[in-house]
């Protein structure tokens, strides 16, 4: 018997997956950003289903907010390419088509395998994750206090080569 | 309770979804979708080893900080190089973009 | 585990920290100086990476027992200490030949990324937790996208940009894949202690056997082996010369780092599988390099064929698994960064004064500057694999460690490619020897900074060549210090 749960993640996944199948088969590309932003939201409410509230609004934050922003913005800037007549996927996608069949069957077998796949008792509480014990992590030098400060690297990296390349200079003047 | 199964399923969909975005999408904004549902594909399955196994410890919450944080540089950087592209080709066509051969 | 105190952890990564003060002094100097910034921030980035190997060598050495630091994360061992010298060296060679390079040396952010990408670099051969080797991963590639596609007003460079960064997001994400199932199946993101779980046997071989095909992915990808190779000729034909330098060794070299560690540290129970993974790949790369790479009018993508054969090569060396193949890799890695970094050297300094990459534009060479034409001669017969040159050793103790290793098949695919390449780089010395232009009394310009750099490739291939047992001893202890647990 399907608990009320479990029919919610069915019609949750039914969404997500039919949105991520339109994002990779829309015509026009704004179609397919907005299939997208439905698509990040679904994955928001599947993390909110897995015990995760922070990352469910970290997930509306980065990836709606912002990432999703910044494609349709980058659509909309290179703007004939959405206005394109001809098909958008190459000629031969029935191979990647094959391929990826292949190996969601592959995937879905292998783990299959795996011990623990029935498995249907959670071990986070009904609380969710402690944010506090998370910050504390992240600082924490016998923690993860290393990732923390090199993803800080990364990410002025790939501002300053982001501003750099996005910036149309005149010839001879910077 | 839903069994852990079915979020295992359910992130292989997303990822194949998404990696045939990018191999069979001709647009480089397209084909950057393509990489945004993978990179959502690995934060489902973080997330759900760690609710189901291993939610003592906090190496599963890190690891998904660390996807967001490097998707997010990621896509900047994908978006700028395409812009920069595209104002020299005004192209964004994978398949246009064949100055190189052989 | 052991608890280290703050500033000994500190330390201990002394490269790393050297690397981001480098980053940040040159992207300050950028802003405060408009006109000399083209002919002082190359030198400040070689000179600031010679200080950091300078003061890591005599602070931050690993001692003789291995080391785990902040929090499990990161190992000290000489296996990643030696692979951090190799990188820091790749990248002040790099920063030199981009002084004084009209179209970069003006955009201070070309020293800035490449620092950073550096760092990563460092930070993939010394950590030991899927965490940080996807972060270092990133930190490395995300730079060096934006590098390939620097020159924003030529159109093949912005479009080389854009390949490398699908095909690498794409390769990176299916990576990532590989490493959620790790951490999935086993609960822990450190690899000794992931190795030690699948050694003990405590999941089936197929889950096991999926991880390491998905995580080869995002491995075959940096180091370009065939079959995820195809991006590595349009890439280094369109990015700028220095750029595709530093993508066919240091870049490559990181891809190897972390290639061994996972391969030896965490699968050793399929190690049967891994022989026949790593042997295949390695054939693969070496024949499509090879023969791809004999009909090539470019010398770029010349090199970066033959920089796919050599991966294959090395591969070679992972596929024994052995100390003695780790050995041989690493030396055959030293011996392959400075040799292509002086190939791709004399191809920008080529490049800039006879406006094309084409291989027939070397004609005279050997006249114009009989300089330049020895540098090249001495490193494509390094390439060949000639003695007395560093490339010779590093294929001779790479074969040997297959024959070691009971692959003597694997040998001989190798020897007889190598004859193959040895075609095609002595098609280039004919052009440049034999052949006639009408223009070959002009001489090549030449900076001083493109002269150090080079004079040093040079100097380290021989030496690499003649002088063994130093660098060897550096490889052995490297080799050595990886499985201990």
């Amino acid at each position: 018997m399907i608990t009320g749960l479990q029919a919610f993640f069915l019609v949750n996944a039914l969404i997500t997956l039919f949105a991520a199948v339109k994002v990779v088969s829309s015509r026009k590309l704004v179609h397919a950003a907005l299939w997208l932003v439905l698509a990040l939201m679904g994955v928001a409410a599947t993390f909110a289903m897995l015990g995760s509230r922070f990352f469910s609004v970290i997930q509306v934050f980065v990836y709606i907010g912002a990432i999703a922003t910044l494609i349709i913005v980058a659509v909309m800037l290179t703007r004939n390419s959405m206005e394109d007549v001809g098909p958008q996927v190459n000629r031969g996608w029935w191979l990647p088509l094959v391929v990826v069949v292949l190996l969601f069957v592959g995937l879905v077998v292998v783990l299959s395998g795996w011990g623990d796949f029935g498995l249907s008792t959670r071990t986070v509480g009904a609380e969710g994750e402690n944010v506090m014990e998370l910050g504390k992590a992240l600082v924490d030098p016998n923690g993860f206090v290393l990732p923390f400060e090199i993803a800080s690297a990364l990410l002025l990296g790939a501002m300053v080569a982001a501003i750099y390349l996005a910036t149309d200079r005149k010839e001879g003047k910077r | 309770m839903i069994p852990i199964s079915w979020f295992l399923i359910f992130s292989a969909a997303l990822f194949c979804i998404g990696l045939f975005g990018v191999l069979a999408r001709k647009n480089t904004i397209g084909m950057l979708m393509g990489v945004e549902l993978m990179l959502n594909a690995v934060n489902i399955n973080l997330l759900a080893f760690w609710a189901y196994r291993y939610a003592g410890q906090m190496n599963g919450l890190v690891f998904v900080a660390i996807v967001f944080a490097a998707a997010a540089a990621e896509a900047a950087v994908g978006l700028a190089l395409i812009i920069s592209v595209y104002r020299r080709r005004t192209t964004v066509m994978a398949d246009e973009l064949n100055l190189m051969k052989g | 585990m052991m608890t280290v105190p703050l500033g000994d952890m500190l330390l201990k990564i002394l490269p790393e920290l050297g690397l981001l003060v480098l980053a940040a002094v040159l992207l300050t100097l950028d802003l405060l100086w408009r006109s000399r910034r083209c002919r002082f921030l190359g030198w400040i980035a070689a000179g600031g990476g010679a200080v950091v190997i300078l003061l890591s060598l005599l602070f931050a050495r690993p001692g003789p027992e291995p080391l785990l630091l902040w929090g499990g994360m990161m190992r000290l061992d000489s296996t990643g200490f030696v692979f951090r010298m190799l990188f820091v060296t790749g990248m002040a060679i790099t920063a030199l030949f981009a002084t004084e390079n009209e179209g970069i040396c003006e955009h201070g952010e070309f020293f800035t990324l490449l620092v950073i990408s550096t760092l990563g670099m460092t930070l993939m051969a010394s950590v030991v937790d899927l965490i940080m080797i996807y972060l270092a991963f990133e930190t490395a590639s995300i730079p060096l996208y934006a590098l390939a596609g620097f020159l924003i007003r030529d159109k093949k460079s912005v479009e080389s940009g854009v390949k490398y960064l699908l095909f690498g997001a794409m390769t990176s994400a299916v990576m990532l894949y590989g490493f959620s199932l790790l951490y999935g199946f086993t609960g822990s993101t450190n690899l000794y202690e992931i190795g030690a779980q699948l050694s003990a046997g405590q999941l089936p071989a197929g889950l096991a056997v999926l991880t390491a095909l998905l995580v080869t992915v995002g491995f075959a990808f940096k180091v370009s082996a065939a079959p995820l190779h195809f991006w590595a000729p349009d890439v280094y034909e369109g990015a700028p010369t220095s750029v595709a330098g530093f993508l066919s060794t240091a870049s490559k070299a990181a891809g190897f780092a972390v290639l061994l560690r996972v391969l030896l540290v965490v699968y050793p129970a399929l190690s049967s599988l891994w022989t026949g993974l790593i042997a295949a790949l390695a054939v693969a790369s070496m024949v499509v390099g090879n023969l791809q790479a004999l009909n090539q009018k470019n010398i770029k993508r010349l090199l970066a064929y033959s920089s796919i054969a050599q991966a294959g090569t090395i591969l070679i060396g992972a596929a024994a698994q052995s100390d003695f193949g780790v050995t041989a890799t690493m030396y055959y890695l030293m011996a392959y960064l400075v040799t292509n970094l002086a190939a791709f050297g004399v191809v920008m300094v080529v490049g800039r004064a006879v406006g094309s990459d084409e291989i027939s534009a070397y004609a005279g060479l050997s006249r114009r500057s009989p300089g330049t034409a020895l540098i090249l001669l001495a490193v494509l017969l390094s390439l060949g694999g000639i003695p007395p040159f560093a490339g010779f050793i590093g294929k001779l103790l790479v074969f040997g460690a297959a024959v070691e290793a009971n692959m003597a098949w694997l040998a001989v695919v190798g020897v007889v490619n190598s004859v193959a390449a040895l075609y095609y780089y002595l098609r280039v010395l004919k052009v440049v020897y034999l052949d006639r232009a009408e223009n070959e009394t002009q001489p090549l310009n030449m900076t001083s900074a493109w002269k150090a750099a080079l004079v040093g490739c040079v100097v380290l291939v021989v030496v690499l060549g003649v002088l063994v047992s130093p660098f060897y001893t550096w490889a052995s202890q490297a080799a050595a210090s990886l499985i201990v647990y």
